[in-house]
């Protein structure tokens, strides 16, 4: 059966430093939580949608101040062209636009920036438009039948 | 707004992380750590603020 598209988000990119200048990068607000009533959530971060990554990474810190005892994590290595990295997965809640998505996610204390959303949680739930022309990216949210 | 936020990135110390407030277009707190930062924001009575984590160094994001 066909997925049902609902919401639709449209998202100016972000501007950010970058040696001489600046780049565009399509990042929204995240939030994620332990699973579970009444967990604690953090705080909202500066997520970058990037379609390179093989599911979503969010800073080590983040998940340490919910709770998670990120070095007991299921390891997992990941490839960029930076070369190979840890990675600790743990089950979370992401938040996006509004919408919360139950998903594996990685967690790393080499990340750079605060997160990132990637293939696996997001990409999968959203169908996403990356329009440079406009400088916007739009989101739509699907639910698998 | 976008411009504005970007300026303040740019003003921020960097490998930080940084709260904005909601709307993106003041600093608001700046921490070495996660923690830190959430807890200067709150004393700062923005108890939901968008955190920003500055990198060593502004370079375009390849992983």
């Amino acid at each position: 059966m066909a997925p049902n598209f609902a919401v639709n988000h449209r998202l100016p990119y972000k501007k950010y430093p970058a040696p001489g200048g600046f780049y565009y990068a399509a990042s929204i607000p995240a939030f994620i939580a332990v699973p579970g009533k009444n967990s604690p959530r953090s705080k909202r971060f500066d997520a970058i949608i990037d379609s390179g990554a093989a599911s979503c990474l969010f800073h080590a810190a983040i998940g340490r101040a919910l709770g998670l005892d990120i070095e007991n994590g299921d390891l997992e290595y990941t490839q960029g062209v930076a070369g190979q990295s840890k990675v600790y997965l743990f089950d979370i809640a992401l938040n996006v636009v509004g919408e919360t998505i139950l998903t594996r996610a990685g967690f790393s204390d080499e990340l750079p920036i605060a997160g990132l959303l990637g293939m696996r949680g997001f990409f999968e739930n959203f169908r996403i438009t990356f329009d440079p022309a406009s400088l916007h990216v739009e989101l739509e949210r699907f639910h698998h039948a | 707004m976008n411009e504005r936020r970007f300026e303040l990135l740019k003003s921020a110390p960097l490998d930080s992380w940084v709260a904005l407030s909601q709307d993106e277009t003041r600093i608001v707190a700046v921490g070495r750590s996660y923690s830190e930062v959430v807890t200067l924001s709150e004393d700062a009575g923005v108890a939901d603020p968008v955190l920003v984590k500055t990198p060593k160094e502004w370079l375009p994001i390849s992983l």
